[in-house]
């Protein structure tokens, strides 16, 4: 199913073996404060009924302004919460057997897309740090990479020990196969 | 200062183009980079769906009112030179 995916300039005999998102409970905590938002004018609503003053709907100013502003805040928290869920599934992380590539959408007009090579790949650092991530098993993976100053950094990725053992691996059996190669050619 | 009641039909439009705008770019993203091609259009056919659902809700309420009446806004002699 991994191979459904559409993998950015895939080298030949590239598979990919995870495709990472960010922990669905990131995705959750945006439904929930898009939940909370959506509330904020019915809880108003209620309030303003309960103590009578719903006749202010029947308002020549207010009526109005009342009916476009609560217009407005609903289709900007519908759109807040779109883009929000567009930044959660854009954000991607692909693990083939030949690189790690890191997908990542900033806002609406800033996208980076970064690759490491598993051949350049010399240590893999996983962190998990808090409460909430500690409870759901989630956290950040650094990858150091030779002859580059800045890690290549995951950040709240599912699983996150187990991700760094798959990466080891297959730096592992990478790093074997070079070495097999080596030798074949030096006989 | 006499204003018309329009005027706020206008600014709430002006949003609604904005929004549009907005939303625009970000379906294209979505529909363009998403990896699974099948979560970004259901997505964002969800998201175009709700969105007409507001629409056409506020729009059944902004047709109720009269927007050809004027208002004064309080404290209008002060801008009255």
């Amino acid at each position: 199913m991994n191979q459904d995916y559409n993998l950015p300039n895939r080298l030949p005999g590239e598979k990919v073996i995870k495709v990472l998102n960010r922990h669905k409970l990131i995705l959750f905590f945006r439904f929930f404060m898009f939940c909370a938002l959506a509330i904020i004018p019915l809880g108003f609503f209620l309030i303003m009924m309960s103590r009578g003053y719903l006749n202010i709907l029947n308002d020549l100013v207010y009526g109005p302004v009342i009916i476009l502003s609560t217009s407005g805040y609903y289709l900007f928290i519908w759109l807040l919460f779109f883009f929000l869920f567009s930044d959660y599934y854009l954000d991607v992380c692909i693990i083939t057997n030949e690189r790690i590539i890191g997908i990542m959408q900033k806002g609406f007009f800033s996208r980076t897309i970064s690759e490491k090579m598993m051949s350049c790949v010399q240590d893999v650092t996983s962190e998990i740090k808090g409460v909430i991530p500690t409870l759901f098993n989630y956290g950040s993976i650094f990858i150091q990479t030779a002859g580059e100053v800045e890690r290549f950094t995951l950040f709240e990725v599912p699983e996150a020990e187990a991700v760094r053992e798959l990466v080891i691996k297959i730096v592992e059996e990478h790093q074997s196969k070079i070495e097999e190669n080596n030798k074949q050619d030096n006989e | 200062m006499v204003i018309s009641l329009s005027l706020l039909l206008y600014i709430y439009y002006a949003f609604v183009a904005v929004w549009l705008i907005f939303s625009l770019i970000c379906a294209y993203h979505l529909l363009r980079f998403s990896i699974n091609n099948f979560v970004g259009f259901f997505t964002t056919f969800i998201f175009i769906a709700v969105s007409i659902l507001i629409i056409f809700v506020s729009n059944n309420y902004i047709n109720q009112i009269d927007w050809s009446l004027n208002f004064s806004l309080p404290g209008g002699s002060f801008f009255n030179f």
